[in-house]
Formats: structure tokens, sequence, C-alpha cells
């Protein structure tokens, strides 16, 4: 089954859109599709087309593929179980929130908090991404626990802060604190980044560019070569009697 | 709050001597009167169980240290998201939910008066701040004494009744309610980083024992004729082998007071443990219970532990110290000045635990081998134990062997050997109940004079309609009807108003906040006392004069005045 929403341009396109409906697992079952324009409650097809091709036998023979506007859309593809949603243009906060299966493909950029808490299954960012890519929420002590999220591009401050498993690869730099809580998982960040791994205690990062400001709590263990590549091997964070695994390319101490 | 007149309400009343009596109970100004005229609004009971407005004598919904568990714990606050409906705001919340959050759930139930179980003195603006948007309940605050130096140097000198004229200021001043100790001695030594061991070892800094702060501290209490006793949280709270400090501490209490008992133990669960680690860990409910049995001047509450996941928070800076290192979670520490402190961390207590079972365990061992219900009162400590929406499934727990065998079945394999429990065949009466959770606590709180805690003309006008008929059920067996029918009022009155109807709040107000003032002759009057006022003005961060409440940034608000023996005519 192939779902074509194609956006209708809004009057106001800075009002956010509350659309945690949109998951091939919600077409599949047929239920009437309802978002939430600002406060108010309404239909998806009241903002938009809808076209559906085709027969699926389970959720994971429905694609989704979301035209127009999408930039303030939140949510889309929460709690998704199998399928693919592609997103053409921009996709607001919270895309792939709890995902457990399926796959999220977004041509541009993402906001906030891409793959909060996901499970499983596979996103891929073409654009950069906001704050909190692949976090856990606000309180939560956990972030994303498994799966995978590729960015091409860059991303925000507090990326994979509190993930505790699946796979992270940034291919441009990350903002403040990336990995900040780690406690399992892998995170490979291709550019550079600052503060990263605050308060780890277990998993592994890989930081190809530069780390600024490094923690200062992590013991220095030695060197190790990775794709051609001398990177500095650190344990950490001591301060949390942390025993985490940070490679650095290069990297400096605040000063 | 014009007239009603509740008709067919099947009441049990222990103040009034009520055990299950057809009534109709008339209403007027908020009061309950003798008759009222043929215009009153009716409302029919239906035959449902009426009983006075639900007591919390020791719970946590006010103040800074429970505001700090808001907002370190966002994750509770997506746990209990309600939309606006009809009267009722916006709430979120689980375990420490928002003002409106706590008085709507807390109506839902019946309860119709709080006490908040700790008040910082320099922090008490805020508490009434949150007291104000409480507002279908009437609010009491026990004030903190437990690291209060001036308090603690006046015992050091011997001299109770300057101890007691710092108490009537202090208390005046902040508009609390009681005095409350929390690990007295221990809560202040955590400042220079210690903790005390039990009530007979010296404190840091001034050379005084817990024992004496506890004996000092009720001797001013009832030279000041507070209506509430000392209210005490023992030294050593949550260490295995704790038992034995708690039954000293007992044992060191006078009997002072013939209308109520002299001191006020809480959460004594906490405080029941026997075993020298965690490995031998076990209950102690046993001889805690006989030793209340045996001093009449003792009243505890169960500080009943429910599995889940809540919020501990006390002004036990150093036990919460060490719960953090068990934990190895959130953790917040907090020091108040001259006065107090506290901590707060997140916990869950769970049946696969052997410790969390043995504690679910205890609490309800206390409630059922204390023979007088007056003297063990029903509570969670909310939220420390559980938050009190659980209050229903303590109740059933209480009233049905059935239930605790079910339940007994689903913790730890290994909590038999541990706990006498499962050999206590005793199930509660509704009038137990009655008597737990709201007629025990207006004796105990020494508020019966103002109205509550009974429902006979003079009485203010608080009242619970549970969906119970009590010929109808047999608690030992239905106890799932038991736990629904206190879950939610049919209806919940609050000075004369139907405040809450099925679980929805209908209307906003009227709550007041009573607070003492003791009356203090001239020369203990510190306002004016030199030394007190260097002393104050030399460590506190705040002047003196900007210190006390006023009493027009309560809202609502009655000030319940005591004659003291302090006078030195009388001497
Ligand atoms: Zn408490």
């Amino acid at each position: 089954m192939k779902v074509t929403i194609t956006l209708w341009d809004r009057d106001n396109p800075l009002i956010p859109v509350e659309a945690e409906m949109i998951t091939p697992d919600a077409f599949f079952s047929g239920e009437e599709i309802i978002i939430a324009v600002g406060n108010r409650h309404m239909r998806l097809d009241g903002i938009a087309d809808i076209h559906i091709e085709g027969e699926a036998s389970s959720a994971a023979e429905v694609a989704i593929e979301i035209r127009g506007d999408s930039a303030r859309f939140k949510r889309v593809g929460e709690m998704m179980t199998a399928g693919s949603i592609t997103i053409e243009g921009d996709i607001g906060m919270h895309c792939g929130n709890f995902m457990s299966g399926g796959s999220i493909e977004i041509l541009g950029s993402a906001d906030g908090w891409l793959g909060r808490e996901m499970k499983g299954g596979e996103i891929i960012c073409h654009g950069d991404a906001g704050d909190y890519c692949g976090a856990g929420y606000r309180g939560g002590r956990k972030g994303m626990r498994g799966g995978s999220i590729e960015v091409v591009g860059s991303v925000g401050d507090f990326a994979c802060e509190h993930i505790a498993g699946g796979e992270v690869i940034i291919r441009g730099n990350t903002g403040d604190y990336p990995c900040a809580e780690m406690k399992g998982g892998t995170v490979i960040i291709l550019g550079d980044c600052s503060r990263v791994c605050a308060n780890m205690s277990a998993g592994t990062c890989y930081v190809y560019g530069y780390a600024d400001e490094m923690i200062p709590t992590f013991e220095r263990i030695g060197c190790v070569d990775r794709d051609g590549l001398q990177l500095h091997h650190f344990r950490g964070d001591v301060a949390n009697r942390g025993h985490g695994d940070l490679y650095v390319a290069r990297y400096g101490y605040l000063s | 709050m014009g007239e009603i007149l509740l008709k067919n309400a099947w009441v049990i009343d222990p103040i009034s001597g009520i055990n299950g009596e057809m009534m109709d109970i008339a209403m007027d100004g908020g009061r309950i009167v003798e008759y009222v005229s043929d215009k009153a609004d009716v409302i029919d009971a239906e035959g449902f169980l009426t009983l006075p407005g639900g007591i919390d004598s020791h719970t946590h919904t006010s103040g800074t240290k429970v505001n700090f568990g808001r907002y370190m714990s966002p994750e509770d606050m997506r746990a209990g998201r309600t939309p606006k409906k009809g009267a009722m705001h916006v709430t979120s919340g689980y375990s420490v939910p928002t003002t409106y959050g706590n008085s709507y759930k807390y109506s839902a139930l019946g309860y119709t008066s709080l006490v908040e179980g700790a008040m910082a003195p320099l922090e008490a603006r805020h508490t009434h701040e949150e007291f104000a948007f409480t507002p279908l309940q009437d609010s009491f605050a026990n004030v903190l004494f437990d690291g209060n130096w001036g308090m603690l140097g006046a015992i050091e000198e011997g001299d109770i009744k300057r101890a007691a004229a710092i108490i009537a200021w202090t208390i005046s001043a902040v508009k609390g309610f009681a005095v409350k100790l929390t690990n007295p001695g221990g809560t202040e030594a955590w400042g220079f980083g210690k903790n005390v061991s039990c009530i007979n070892q010296t404190m840091p800094r001034f050379d005084i024992t817990p024992t004496e702060i506890i004996r000092s501290a009720i001797e001013a209490n009832e030279l000041l004729h507070l209506p509430h006793s000392v209210h005490l949280h023992c030294n050593n709270l949550g260490t295995p082998g704790n038992y034995t400090c708690t039954l000293g501490t007992f044992d060191i209490v006078p009997d002072l007071n013939d209308t109520r008992q002299t001191l006020y133990a809480t959460h004594v669960q906490f405080h029941s443990y026997g075993g020298s680690g965690w490995s031998d860990f076990c209950s102690k409910s046993e001889p805690i219970a006989q030793k209340v049995n045996m001093r009449p001047q003792i009243v505890i509450d169960m500080g009943q532990v429910m599995f889940g996941r809540t919020t501990t928070m006390t002004a036990d800076g150093p036990m919460e110290f060490n719960l953090y290192r068990l934990h190895h979670d959130k953790w917040s520490n907090h020091d108040v000045e001259l006065e107090t402190g506290s901590g707060i961390i997140p916990v869950n207590y769970r049946k696969k635990n052997l410790v969390n079972s043995i504690m679910w365990a205890i609490g309800l061992e206390l409630a059922l081998l204390v023979e007088n219900p007056w003297q063990c009162l029903l509570a969670t400590d909310n939220p420390n134990g559980a938050p009190f929406v659980k209050y229903p499934e303590v109740i059933a727990l209480l009233m049905s062997k059935k239930y605790r065998d079910a339940e007994f079945a689903t913790v730890h394999q290994d909590t038999g050997k541990r706990v006498p429990l499962p050999a206590i065949d005793r199930e509660l009466t509704w009038h137990d109940i009655a008597v737990m959770t709201r007629a025990g606590q207006a004796r105990a709180l020494g508020i019966t004079g103002v109205g509550k805690g009974y429902l006979l003309p003079g009485a203010e006008a608080d009242i619970a309609v549970y969906p119970i008929r009590v010929d109808d059920i047999d608690p030992a067996q239905q106890y799932e009807e038991v736990i629904k029918g206190f879950s939610q009022t049919e209806y919940t009155i609050k000075r004369g108003r139907v405040v809450s109807r099925r679980g929805d709040a209908l209307v906003h107000g009227e709550n007041t906040t009573f607070w003492v003032k003791p009356n203090v002759p001239s020369e203990y009057d510190m306002t004016h006392d030199e030394r007190f006022k260097e002393h104050f003005e030399r460590y506190y961060s705040i002047r003196m004069s900007n210190y006390p409440v006023q009493e027009e940034y309560l809202h609502r608000n009655y000030c319940i005045r005591t004659e003291t023996d302090l006078s030195t005519t009388h001497d």
C-alpha cells in the first residue's frame, strides 16, 4: 500500500500540528487519522490530500510519502513498528519517537528530538537534525535503546543524551554535550563536537573530528588505529564510575 | 454555602459515638446545624456510607521540597495529566502532582483537610502560596524545629521556657500549626556531613543528644498548650536494626496531656526494621506495636509502602543521601540556614525486591497489631511510601485477610521468613477505618475544637459520602468493591458545599489555613528579646523584621490562640 499525503499550504504555517497518527500502523488498521492543528482536533484530510494505492497485508507493506511543508508536523512515525515513511521536505519535532521497527527517510532536515527513545528500525536524515537527536525525554533515564539513526548533516546540542543502545552516525558536527549520560550503544561523529560523553557510564563513542573542551575526568588508555586514522582511546566518565569507551582523533581541554 | 439537607446518610462518626445509623444531616453557613428550613437543597445519600471529611495528618503536598520534587522529575509530570474540565484546571503529575492535581484527587477520595508534614520555617511563604491553590482542603503546616539553632541553644542551656518562647515566636511568625522534629540532631549534623546514630549520641556543635531535644520539645509544646503534640520523625529512618532506636525513643515520652497523645510518631513503618544489614533485614513490627499498645501517650501513623514509582522527600538529608547511594539515581540535597535541611530522590518499590516486600508488610502489620485504631493512623507519608491515591487499596488490605494473602503470594518469595504478616488474621472494621482516616486524625491533631472530624451540630460541614452500602458487601471477601467505593466519593462536601461529585471537582475556593498563636507573656516575647534579635541579625540571610509571614499573605485563614504556662508569676 502506498500512501501519498500532500499537505496544503496553510494560512499560518507556524502553527504546530500534532501528527502522531501518521504511521504505517494507523494506515494499515484503517482507522480515522486525527491530528491537532494548534488546539483544534481534525481529520488529516482537512489539511491534506491523501492518495492511497494498492493493498497491504501488514503494516510492513505500507509506504507513506509526505509532500509539502511538514516542518511543523510533530511526532510523525511515533510508535511505528514497521513499514516506511518518506518525508520530502523538513520534519518537525519528535519524528520517530519510540519507534520499534520500519524506516523513516527525511530528505530535508529534522527538528529536535529525532528518534527520541527509539527501540528499533532506522532513520536516515539527509539534512541536519536539531537538539536531542536520539536522546531520552526530560527526566527520562534512557534515550535511544536500539535501531539506527544516520544524519548526513550536523546535529544540535545534547545529541544521544542518555543513549542506551543502537547505533548513531552523524556525518557533520554536533553541538554541545553529545552522548551526555551515555549508557550503551555506539555513536560515531565524523565532524567536530564539544564536551563529549559527559558522565557516561558505558557504550562507545568515536569522534573523527576535533573534540573540544574534553571532559577532564576521562582516563587516557592509549592509541588505536581505526579506518586508517589514529584515535586516542579514553575511558570514563571516572566521575560517574563509568567504563565507557571514547575514541577521539584530535582533542583539547578548556584552557 | 446555603442550607443543605443530606438525607438517608448511613453515618459512622466515631467521635460522636455513631456507628452505622441512618441519619439526615442539616447544614447551613458551612456548619452542621440542628435543622434547616424547607428551602434547603436536598441531597439524597441513598443509604451510602457517610463519614466526616477525611483528614491526612501527615502528607507532603505543598512547599519548596515538594516543588523541587516536581521539577527534578519531569517524567512524573508526564505520568498523570488531566485536561481542563468544567471548574477543574489542567493538572499533571502522579507522585508529586500540581497543587490542583493534589487537591482534586484528595477531594475525590473524600479528604477535606491536609497537614503538610514538614515546612521549613524560612520557606513558609512558598508553602502558604501552595496552600492557597489547594482549593478543596483546609491546610495545616508542621513546622520543622529539628535544627533550629535558637531552640537548640535554649535546650543546651537547660531553659525549656526559652525554647518554648522561640517555638511560639517562630510558629506564629510562619503561620504554622505544630512542632515537627525530623531526625532531631541528625538533620542538623548533616550540615557538617555527619548524622547521629541514635537518641543518646551527642550532636556536633551543640552539646545535646536527640533524647534531650525530643524531651525538651515535648515539654515546651505542652507549656504552650499547642493543639497538636510534638510530631516526630525518629532518628535512623530506613536503616536495618533501627527498631531499637524507635523503642528507646518511645520509652522517653512522658504522658503529659489528658486530651490527646504526647507524641505523634510519623511513618513508623520506616522505623520498625530488624537485622544488622540488608542481608538479614526483617520486620520488627511486633515489638513496636506492643510498645505502642502499652503507651497510650503515643500515636503513630503507618507510613505504608505500596509498590510502584514514587518520589521520596524529607527534611532528613543524611537519610536521603544513603538512599541515593543505594539507587544511584537523581538526588537533591538542600540546607535551610539555621533551621533544617532536606533531600529528595525518586524510587520504585518493587515486588521483586525483598527489602521492598518486607517494608510493604511492616506497615500493614503495624496497623493490624496496634490494638487501638486511635493509636495507629492510616497514611503513606505521601508520597514517600506511596502516592495517597493508593489509600483505597491500603484500606482494602486492612479489611481483608483474603486480599492480603492474594497480594502476599505475588511479593518476593522469601518475605514470609522475615515478616509476621501471613499469621495475622485481624480484619479491620468500617468503624476502625473511619477512626484511622479522620476521627483519629482530628483527635491526634487536637482540632475537634475547631469543628473537625465529627458530624454533630457545630462541626464544620466537611463530609464524604462513599458509594458503599455497608450492609450489602462483605469487605473481607469483596475487597475490589471496597477499593472502588473508597476511590471516588459520591459527594465530597466541604464547608457546606458539594465540592466533588463522582471524581469531578465542581467549585473552587473557601479553603482555610489554620495556624497557631500562643499567647506569650511579654518577658517571653522574642520580638523584644535582644539576644534573639542579635542572633537572628547575625546568622540569618534575611532581617528578622522581614521573616514573619504576614496574615494578609495567607488567603482565608483561622488563628487558633492558646494560653501558655510561661508566665513567671506561676512559678
Ligand atoms: Zn513525611
